[in-house]
């Protein structure tokens, strides 16, 4: 923790950044973002299994007008969503002073401790320990044991199931939610400003919290996320009503790299998956 | 807003299966339709009166018309609206015909199916807005690319039609290809002589500045309005003082370290040179890889011989804008080359063959020079290794052509009528000559051509073989050819003093660099594509820029000459008005909502999406968004469906025409 | 008596190609069933997949796509950016319960009439033999459809 506290008070004081953008502790030891402007605020910087928050998500907040550099701490996944947030013009590579985390887990419950089945679902399946590129790397990286891929069972037994049983399954889930957008609000890839639920000439989305629109809802959100999503999760954790979100945005990115062999975030100059085409994609679906 | 609706029943192409009153009925029951009446033939006269008099009677705002497809008579019906004062996007058709008449025989059912498409119908136009189709203006002056035959021609043809045309060339000459060849086919034609009464005119024509040993260095704007960066490479001659009279070029002591390009090898040019005798313009250049001048700063005897002071060493490339309105690509081909060390990696050699390492092994524009009056050989026939007349003479068709093996699965088109010419050549030359020619098909589809290649076997007694050439192998100054006879179910080994190479005709190599340059598109090997194979060949999807010959695709002369005019005609029909007026039916950003993700730039097939910054008074970023030219914009829509925010939308093909399409039909 | 079900059909096809091929299909004379009501757009590029929930928001029982065969879209690439959406799209819809039968895509170009029929006429019956929606008409009966023909955007 040492080692990232002077990191930042280094590229502060050396203004190689003019803010950095970080997690601080609390004194009921609640982990939160915390930005740093003076190498004074850096001594709050901390970093542990209780940082959960992706901070990519205020990237775009600034509208492409940095006036300067700005630092950020990521950690492996949420560096993905910084690569894609560059994809899609909304930062430059230069306008970042990226400090990476070696991150090895972060917590499910934040109320509990860190534990192998108390952490993140996407934490099972990582594979990006240490962020794939940085202009500073801190954290010395542990080890740590995971566990079995759970959701993974649990999206090949809603495969299994009949077109019926999985639109009753999933308006099951949809009922429970109640349009709070939080979902929205917490992903690093949802930065339009006027998002489609709130267009109403003409309206695209119902907004009503009822079966019909929650499940126009959810259903447009996450083709909006096809080949758009880096799997940070935020959405699920961000959920008030546990709907299980990550289900559908880790499809999405399941079909996007069986049928196209894509992965979003992994680099800065690959074609997005929406944004090209090849002329030999698959058509056997197409009469 | 006053919407009025006209059903046809276009005789009883619709009034037999649809009942046509029942539904004007049910349409004046509609919200918003103040007006509904059925009629026998409304795209007659009368029928168009009708619709003008309730436009102007009941003031409609809207009209609704149930008839033919749209594409029959949309038009129709948008002039006559606009003619009674409403602007013609607020009519929308729906087609009873092709889609609800003619393809269902149950008349209840046919006639709710066209309720419901008249409803869809009212239900759109109630969101149309008045358009005004888009004027761009035209720069009425035409690039031409390549001053080959297609480039001269489509030069041409824009110039006589009293526009200014700037034709590039990168060679020092213009002429291309065919200035190289001896005679032409069908007609056995001197190639020279018909192409340098066009050369010259080219030179002459007050309309046509012609901008030789240059090439095109940067390519900016958009249809009608492109700015053109040219590099004029430098000669190290004053083009303006030089009379042609070739003194430089006969004292230059360089006299065996260079080859003509001209004579594809087969003889040496000086350091200062004029390409060929028929050169335009007739003005040398020197080729400082070699100048005696450049390499060591010694001999200056073209300077000293030059009666006019016309020599320039100091001479540097210039550059020089032109503003444009459309350009014409007429860069032509080169033939494949199979040397031991392929040029081009894309292509792999024919090594077998010893092209390269045979001198008596050549390609079909070097025996084009050898047969030519003005070449190496002074057209006598002899061949390049001992200068003696050859007895007997191999041809091998499809050498690289229809060989996937090699990269090149495509056929080459020209090559087994010049094989025939060749060998028709060769014959009338040296009449005790034997020819034989190793051939998978004959390929002679054009006018006379079939006629051509029959009097190449029966009169000329040319033999042809059906088979392939393994290996060629040179022994005691002959050429050991081992083929097949297919069709005798034979080898055969033929003792050849000289093999002509028939050669895949391939792109340019630095086509591709160009069509980049130009922002069009290329296939694999290098060709330029069109639009539509069928219905476009002479366009790119790139506006204002038009294709002519071989550069599109292997071609013989006439499909050159052809295409080249065609070519000029496209350039003529945009210059054929002012203002270049194009259909509304194009893709507008909403910039307060756009958040700058430029996924529309990215699947816009047309380059038409740029970035835009929005600054404040005092410079500083609000935000950066997408901008759409509307002069590029083809109006396919893709951007709409991709933006994730919907803040770019396709006028005339909004989300609230159509959702107020698929709204309608839960009353269906 | 109980009313036969028929199904309801939105078609969403391209201009240049299908609803082209369809006009052919319809100058042949070519019989077919008359469930689907097509619409328009100058390109499948243009669809947006969220047009298909609409439709089924709107009671729709199946829905078709159509356009232009690969390497023929009018304006070069709109099909095949399509193309790729639809495969994210579909996937998505079987995952969350939406049978691939409701969804359907094709390639008709201008001189595929009978192709058309053929397809119109496959995806009608295929649909009348998974039967109505009722699923999604359930989802939608929770608040009524409003009809949305409002008064339009004055023209002047």
């Amino acid at each position: 923790m040492n080692e990232l506290k002077q990191t930042c008070k280094d590229v502060l004081t050396e203004k190689k950044a003019r803010l950095i953008i970080g997690y601080s502790e609390d004194k009921n030891k609640r982990v939160k973002p915390f930005i740093a402007r003076t190498p004074e605020d850096a001594e709050k910087f901390v970093f542990n299994h209780h940082a959960v928050n992706n901070l990519a998500v205020y990237i775009s907040r600034f509208k492409n007008n940095f006036e300067g550099k700005i630092g950020i701490v990521v950690k492996g996944c949420d560096l993905k969503a910084v690569t894609a947030l560059i994809q899609e013009s909304q930062v430059k590579r230069d306008d970042l002073y990226i400090i990476g985390v070696n991150c090895s887990g972060v917590v499910r419950e934040i109320d509990k401790e860190f534990s192998k089945d108390n952490s993140q679902i996407k934490c099972k399946y990582c594979q990006t320990k240490t962020p794939a590129y940085f202009d500073a790397i801190a954290e010395e990286s542990k080890e740590f044991e995971l566990t079995v891929d759970d959701q993974q069972e649990l999206m090949t037994k809603i495969e299994k199931m009949s077109a019926e049983e999985k639109l009753d399954f999933w308006n099951e889930q949809f009922e429970k939610c109640i349009k709070c957008y939080a979902c929205r609000q917490v992903c690093p890839m949802c930065y339009c400003e006027q998002c489609i639920a709130e267009k109403s000439e003409p309206q695209w989305i119902d907004s009503s919290a009822t079966a019909r629109g929650s499940f126009a809802w959810n259903t447009i959100r996450a083709f909006h996320m096809a080949g758009r999503c880096i799997g940070c999760h935020e959405c699920e954790r961000a959920c008030p009503m546990d709907i299980p979100l990550t289900l559908l945005t880790r499809k999405m990115g399941m079909v996007a790299s069986s049928e196209f062999g894509y992965r979003h975030g992994m680099s800065i100059d690959e074609p997005t998956l929406i944004g090209s085409y090849s002329t030999s994609d698959k058509e056997d679906f197409i009469k | 807003m006053k919407i009025g609706v006209f059903v046809c029943h276009c005789g009883e192409n619709i009034g037999r299966t649809v009942d046509c009153p029942a539904v004007s009925k049910a349409c004046a029951s509609f919200p918003g339709v103040v007006y509904s009446e059925d009629y026998k033939y409304m795209c007659s006269d009368p029928g168009q009166n009708l619709i003008k008099q309730a436009i102007r009677e009941k003031g409609l705002d809207a009209v609704v018309v149930g008839s033919c497809s749209p594409h029959m008579h949309e038009r129709t019906f948008r002039k006559a609206c606009e003619s009674a004062g409403i602007n013609p996007y607020m009519v929308e058709i729906a087609n009873l015909r092709e889609h609800c008449s003619w393809i269902h025989n149950d008349i209840p059912q046919a006639t709710k199916k066209a309720i419901d498409l008249m409803r869809f119908a009212v239900e759109r136009v109630k969101f149309n807005t008045p358009l005004q189709t888009i004027k761009v203006p035209v720069t009425k002056r035409t690039l031409v690319i390549g001053g080959g035959i297609s480039g001269i021609q489509a030069a041409l043809d824009v110039a006589n039609a009293g526009f200014e045309v700037v034709l590039v060339e990168k060679e020092p000459s213009i002429g291309g290809h065919m200035s190289q060849l001896s005679e032409t086919f069908p007609t056995l034609d001197c190639s020279q002589c018909i192409l340098t009464p066009r050369m010259v005119e080219v030179y002459q024509h007050p309309k046509i500045k012609l901008l030789s040993y240059s090439e095109v260095e940067n390519v900016e704007g958009f249809i009608g309005n492109f700015k053109v960066t040219i590099r004029r490479k430098a000669k190290s001659v004053k083009e303006d003082l030089c009379t042609g009279c070739g003194l430089c070029a006969e004292k230059c002591p360089i006299k065996k370290k260079a080859f003509s390009e001209f004579d594809e090898g087969l003889s040496n040019r000086p350091a200062i040179y004029v390409p060929f005798p028929q050169a335009v313009p007739n003005v040398p250049v020197i080729d400082r890889s070699v100048c005696t001048y450049f390499k060591t700063g010694k001999c200056e005897m073209c300077k000293k011989v030059c009666g006019r002071e016309a020599i320039d060493f100091t001479q540097q490339d210039t550059f020089v804008t032109e503003e444009i309105g459309s350009i014409i690509v007429a860069t032509g081909y080169k033939l494949y080359s199979i040397d031991k060390k392929p040029e081009t990696s894309i292509y792999k050699g024919y090594g077998e063959y010893g092209y390269g390492k045979y001198k008596d092994v050549i390609n079909g524009l070097q025996f084009e020079r050898i047969a030519s009056a003005s070449g190496p050989t002074s057209g006598e026939m002899l061949r390049p290794s001992d200068k003696k007349e050859p007895k007997k003479i191999v041809f091998i068709q499809c050498v690289g052509s229809r060989d996937e093996s090699k990269g090149i699965s495509y056929c080459s088109k020209i090559c087994c009528m010049y094989t025939a010419k060749h060998a028709m050549l060769y014959k009338h030359k040296v009449h005790d000559g034997e020819a034989y020619v190793f051939y998978m098909d004959i390929r002679a589809g054009g006018k006379n051509y079939d006629e051509f290649v029959r009097r190449a076997i029966e009169e000329d007694h040319v033999n042809y073989i059906r088979g392939r050439v393994s290996k060629i192998i040179e022994e005691d100054g002959k050429l050991i050819v081992k083929g097949e006879d297919t069709i005798a179910g034979l080898q055969v080994t033929i003792e050849a003093d000289l093999v002509v190479l028939a050669t895949a005709m391939v792109a340019q190599p630095e086509a591709s660099k160009l069509a980049q340059t130009l922002g069009v598109s290329y296939d694999k090997y290098g060709y330029f594509q069109e639009v539509h194979p069928k219905l476009r060949p002479v366009e790119t999807a790139t506006g204002g820029i038009f294709l002519a010959g071989a550069c599109h695709s292997p071609r013989d002369i006439p499909d050159c000459v052809a295409m080249a005019s065609a070519a000029a005609a496209k350039s003529l029909v945009l210059f054929g008005a002012d203002m270049l007026e194009r259909e509304p039916i194009i893709a507008k950003v909403d910039e307060s909502t756009c958040n700058g993700c430029m996924y529309c730039q990215k699947v816009c097939a047309y380059n038409a999406i740029e970035k835009k910054e929005i600054r404040d008074r005092k410079g500083k970023l609000i935000k950066v968004v997408a901008y759409v030219n509307t002069g590029l914009c083809q109006g396919c829509g893709t951007c709409n469906a991709t933006c994730p925010s919907k803040s770019v939308e396709l006028t005339g093909f909004k989300d609230d025409q159509i959702f107020a399409q698929i709204n309608a039909f839960a009353e269906v | 008596m109980e009313d036969k079900f028929e199904p309801k059909i939105v078609a969403f096809v391209c201009n240049w190609c299908t609803y082209t091929g369809a006009d052919l299909a319809g100058t042949s004379r070519l019989k077919q069933e008359a469930n689907a009501r097509l619409i328009r757009v100058p390109c499948t590029g243009r669809i947006d997949p969220v047009f298909v929930i609409k439709a089924f928001e709107s009671g729709a029982d199946g829905v078709l796509i159509s356009g232009c065969h690969p390497g023929d879209c009018h304006y070069n690439a709109g099909n095949f950016h399509a193309r790729r959406r639809w495969t994210m799209f579909k996937n998505l819809l079987e995952f969350v319960g939406i049978d691939s039968t409701r969804l359907q895509f094709s390639w008709v170009s201008a001189s595929e009439g009978k192709k058309w029929v053929s397809v119109v006429d496959g995806v009608i019956d295929s649909v009348r033999a998974k039967g109505p929606f009722t699923q999604y008409k359930k989802m939608n009966k929770e608040i009524e459809i409003p009809v949305q023909t409002g008064e339009g955007v004055p023209a002047k």
